[in-house]
């Protein structure tokens, strides 16, 4: 039985500074979690730092769907109430907390607020399991606060620059809350670190294995002089980082090489550890990165421009990648910044890595990231150059200095689908978008192509508006005190990150079927405005039969152009489908008031999620099936080679947008057999304008589940005698031969 | 005629026949006639009808717009007369699952080029190039020439895959267009090259000789067909000109494998050629050493 004693205290505390400044508010929250949600030290961590969330809480990140900043978990305590039979006293207890939260509950406060346009057409919170072109997101994610800082002066400094910023404020007579709250929360801090000190010297204490007893006491003392020092040493730095991260709850984790990199050499030279323990050590950190099992987040980057000491990073950075290669884990998503001219034992190594299995590192490419960044976002060159990316996604912020959460979705698949069909659903029969007319009524291409625009337009537009509100409402609501304590410049404002604080607040968006949306257009545009082979109401009702009966018409729509193909007519449809969507979406910023809001394309389940709600589409995709991956071509509709492929995914523009994902599968034999094929094809990439890649070597399996289905293995190479071929292309006898030789 | 040709298919990212990545162009039409064809639909000069009998629905659609009676039913299943096919090329589109093509199709040089040079930066990054193939490329020789030649005006490295046998002033006169030749050694016997090719190879050692005394780079590449070539007297032979020809670039064996029988089964020539199982891995290695304990060494599988 869930045991709800936390959950309850939480409630009581917030109820009792309901009404006290936010930051005193927050601050009392956070004591009163903390270290209440921690949990102990398991066999083998050299570091102190598990936690168990509860249903009740305060985040800055998400704890479900819509569980964040000050959050309940309404389903679930819901469900404990009809799974356990608990004491009529405690039930009403807990009755009562859900009761009140109802309106305290961050994301209700939020949608409370909407307009009652934005009700109308953002209906739902639900987007993964409902039918719809947008839908906002409840999240403050990918929060990367200045670790440096933090390491830098450690506790003592912060300490000591709070008192020093609250004096200034108190003779400037300005609010001192924020930096009251700031020194509970730093108390908190400390307390955890002592906390868990006292816990682990008991195990010392009862542990009978003599060198096990030593390790624990280190561990011990490592917290405690963290509590009244700033980091000496790696161990110190790493334990100082992993309570705050966890504390703050911060799940991604910036350019560890800059702020790890120094540590590490200076304890080498010192012969304080050598190389051996320092991998101990980030095997541990990599496998409590692993547990805290994020799915999407746990982002550690390495490499790249404008790192202070690169030659220490650089060394960092091997380890990290060797812990990455050993460990074997699906988190941490270990990332490479690299640059022409930087050290290339690095990207040698990342090879390495990803040839040893990992899909890790991702790689990232400076020399196009940092121009693109300057153009997306206005950031200066300089700025630029300390870009991270956060979560699975990807999109780019600066360490410690930007924000910019995704706080919405849009479907364009759906989109577009709605439009043929006059604003009603395919799915669910209800009119959800704008009725800009039927499809019988565009006479021409570029009329269909207009009422699409104007579709994502207005989803677009009021997701902007949306993300300005949840902003507003988190800013009145809290300061998220550890995050703006390491947030340019909210320490010296005296404000919170989202309350005026930070200096570049901007918000993206994600947009999914991209690629699914421009190639229905190409076959739209091809076969039913120009070549004239298929009527608008045949496309319509092929569609709504999902193919049925129309096989003829589901090949001819299938063979129409395919983006991924380095085809000019659909690469230039992809093209025009992507910048209008980020120039639109660009343009969003300055009427809402954010420093930027951008488009991400992106790489996470929500293609297959939305896909299930989406009708057939008339690029030849069946009702309910996955959309593509990222700015991928859509079910290995690249058939004309991976050179082609490249050549098309670098086409659309990378200047207009927060990051895009390149998902790319290699056969292990191109992989191992032929390194200097796979480093060319990926310098042509990256010469041509590629701005990451995400490289999966598929072993066995992937060849055995391309017997089973196929068509979503197009590209994958094999080598068969004397040549090349496409695996799928083969005779199944043949493949089974492949399959069967490929074990040796 | 000149300025086109008929091709099989253009395979980009090729990285097995020649250096770095390439673009290889399949030529049809070939004067040899090997019994292990791995490429049997490149033979013939004309394009063919293909059928692939695994997608066939045996629906019949195709029967009834055939200006000929090439497709017809047999015990309830799709039959094709191969020899009644008039090319119209009516079926293709009329079948619902594909399963009927044309293999073989004209281009022009200028098409062929505009593919090439699309993946020109990753020849350039690895090394690579364009490689002309087949069937043999000297059998449509004006548009192997024409393609040669605006590969090298784009500086684009070029290889010529080639049986050897086609006449020797074509030889001397593409010369200058090819960086490198990928030329066949199929059997050392003279009538057993003739059992087995088609042809004698006294014309193809002719011209071998000719081009490695004109500078020419050349790799020697050597199928070898289980039962019938991987005797001790054809790696001698191998072995006898590795040790004669020393600037050779080097010696690539080619195991057999059987892709080549799906491929004819499709235009119905299954029957033209043997019918063997695809050269395990273990068998090829121990070529490799056979070759190497006979002195061999700048030889590798290809």
């Amino acid at each position: 039985m869930k045991d709800y004693s936390k959950e309850l205290k939480i409630t009581e505390v917030y109820k009792e500074y309901k009404d006290a400044h936010p930051a005193i508010k927050e601050a009392m929250c956070l004591k009163a979690e903390y270290p209440a949600y921690f949990t102990p030290l398991q066999d083998g961590d050299l570091f102190a730092g598990r936690l168990q969330q509860g249903r009740v809480g305060f985040t800055i990140d998400e704890w479900g769907p819509t569980a964040f900043a000050y959050y309940c978990q309404f389903e679930e305590i819901e469900n404990d109430l009809k799974t356990y039979d608990y004491p009529a006293e405690e039930k009403v207890k807990i009755e009562e907390m859900l009761k009140f939260w109802e309106t305290e509950d961050t994301s209700n406060k939020i949608r409370k607020e909407y307009p009652p346009l934005m009700a109308q057409y953002l209906f739902s919170d639900d987007w993964m399991n409902t039918s719809g072109i947008a839908f906002p997101l409840y999240r403050l994610t990918g929060s990367t606060p200045n670790f440096k800082k933090l390491l830098d002066i450690g506790i003592p400094g912060i300490y000591k620059e709070i008192e020093e910023l609250k004096a200034t404020a108190e003779e400037d007579r300005r609010d001192v809350k924020f930096y009251e709250g700031m020194k509970i929360a730093i108390d908190v801090l400390a307390d955890v670190c002592l906390y868990y000190e006292k816990e682990i010297r008991l195990l010392a204490e009862i542990s009978t294995i003599d060198e096990k007893k030593e390790e624990l006491n280190k561990i011990a003392d490592t917290l405690h002089i963290i509590t009244i020092s700033k980091p000496r040493t790696l161990r110190e730095a790493i334990q100082l980082f992993w309570i705050y991260t966890y504390a703050a709850d911060i799940r991604n984790y910036g350019r560890m090489d800059i702020y790890m990199g120094d540590f590490l050499v200076n304890d080498l030279n010192a012969g304080i550890i050598d190389e051996d323990e320092a991998l101990k050590y980030l095997k541990s950190l990599w496998q409590l990165m692993a547990d805290r099992n994020t799915v999407v987040h746990n982002r550690v980057i390495i490499g790249g421009k404008s790192r202070p000491n690169e030659a220490n990073a650089d060394r960092f950075a091997l380890l990290a990648m060797e812990a990455t290669r050993t460990v074997k884990e699906i988190e941490p998503q270990l990332s490479l910044r690299f640059y022409e001219g930087m050290n290339p034992a690095l990207f040698e190594k990342a090879l390495d890595v990803i040839g040893g299995g990992a899909t890790y590192p991702i790689l990232y490419n400076d020399d196009i990231n940092i121009n693109s960044i300057n153009n997306a976002f206005g950031f200066s060159i300089k700025e630029a150059e300390r870009y991270f990316t956060p979560y699975g996604c990807g999109e780019f912020i600066l360490e410690g200095r930007s924000f910019g959460t995704p706080s919405g979705v849009i479907n364009l698949l759906k989109a577009l689908e709605v439009t043929l069909r006059n604003g009603v659903d395919p799915v669910t029969g209800k009119v959800i978008g704008l009725q800009l007319g039927n499809f019988e009524d565009f006479h021409s291409f570029d009329d269909l192509m207009n009422a699409y625009k104007k579709q994502v337009e207005f989803f677009v537009s009021l997701l902007a508006e949306q993300e300005v509100l949840e902003y507003k409402i988190c800013g009145e609501e809290a300061p998220f005190l550890y995050n703006s304590l390491l947030y340019d410049d909210c320490m010296a404002k005296g404000k919170g990150m989202f309350a005026g604080g930070i200096k570049y607040l901007g918000g993206t968006l994600e947009t999914y079927g991209n690629t699914n949306t421009a190639d229905s257009l190409t076959a739209i545009k091809e076969l039913i405005y120009e070549r004239k082979l298929i009527s608008k109401k045949e496309l319509l009702d092929v569609l709504d039969n999902n193919f049925a009966g129309y096989e003829n018409i589901q090949l001819k729509l299938a063979n129409a152009p395919k983006y991924g193909n380095n085809n000019e007519i659909a690469d230039s449809m992809l093209e025009r489908v992507h910048n209008h969507v980020c120039n639109f979406v660009r343009n969003q910023a300055e009427r809402v008031g954010l420093h930027s809001y951008l488009v991400v394309i992106i790489n996470n389940s929500a293609n297959t999620l939305m896909g299930r709600s989406t009708h057939a589409s008339a690029d030849g995709r069946k009702a309910f099936e996955h959309m593509n991956n990222g700015n991928a071509p859509s079910g290995g509709n690249d058939k004309e080679g991976v050179t082609a492929m490249l050549n098309s995914i670098v086409k659309p523009s990378t200047a207009i947008h927060a990051g895009s994902v390149q998902n790319m599968k290699f056969s292990p034999e191109l992989f191992f057999e032929r390194r200097d094929i796979i480093k060319s094809l990926l310098k042509t990439y990256f010469d041509k304008g590629g701005s990451q890649a995400m490289i999966t070597v598929l072993n066995r399996g992937d060849l055995e589940n391309a017997l089973v289905e196929p068509e979503k293995y197009r590209n994958l190479f094999v080598r068969v005698g004397g040549f090349s071929a496409r695996f799928v292309e083969l005779s199944t006898e043949v493949q089974k031969d492949i399959l069967s030789r490929t074990l040796y | 005629m000149n300025d086109s040709g008929i091709i099989v298919d253009i395979q980009r990212f090729s990285i097995h026949d020649g250096p770095g990545i390439r673009t290889t162009v399949f030529l049809k039409g070939c004067p040899l006639n090997c019994k292990w064809c791995h490429n049997p639909e490149a033979i013939a000069y004309k394009p063919q009808l293909s059928f692939n009998q695994e997608k066939c629905l045996n629906c019949f659609a195709c029967l009834s717009v055939c200006p000929t009676s090439t497709h017809y039913i047999k015990d309830n299943k799709h039959e094709i007369n191969f020899s009644l096919c008039q090319l119209s090329g009516d079926c293709v589109p009329a079948c619902p699952n594909e399963a009927l093509s044309i293999t073989g199709k004209i281009n022009s040089v200028e098409q062929v080029i505009e593919l090439i040079l699309k993946d020109k930066d990753f020849y350039i990054n690895s090394g690579g190039g364009v490689t002309i193939s087949g069937g043999e490329p000297m059998t449509q020789f004006q548009f192997t020439k024409q393609i040669l030649k605006a590969c090298k005006d784009n500086s684009i490295h070029t290889t010529l895959d080639t049986c050897g046998h086609a006449p020797s002033e074509k030889y001397l006169e593409i010369l200058p267009l090819v960086d490198l030749f990928l030329y066949d050694y199929k059997e050392s016997d003279y009538d057993k090259h003739k059992e087995y090719t088609g042809v004698y190879n006294d014309l193809i050692q002719k011209n071998f000789n000719m081009l490695y005394g004109a500078s020419a780079k050349i790799i020697l590449r050597c199928p070898i067909v289980p039962g019938i070539n991987d005797t001790d007297r054809h790696f001698e032979a191998i072995c006898d000109l590795y040790k004669e020809y020393p600037k050779l670039v080097g010696i690539e064996i080619m195991p057999y494998h059987n892709i080549g029988l799906d491929k004819a089964r499709k235009i119905g020539a299954e029957e033209k050629f043997i019918s063997i199982d695809t050269t395990d891995k273990e068998k090829s290695r121990k070529w490799i050493s056979t070759l190497h304990e006979l002195g061999c060494t700048n030889i590798r599988l290809g």
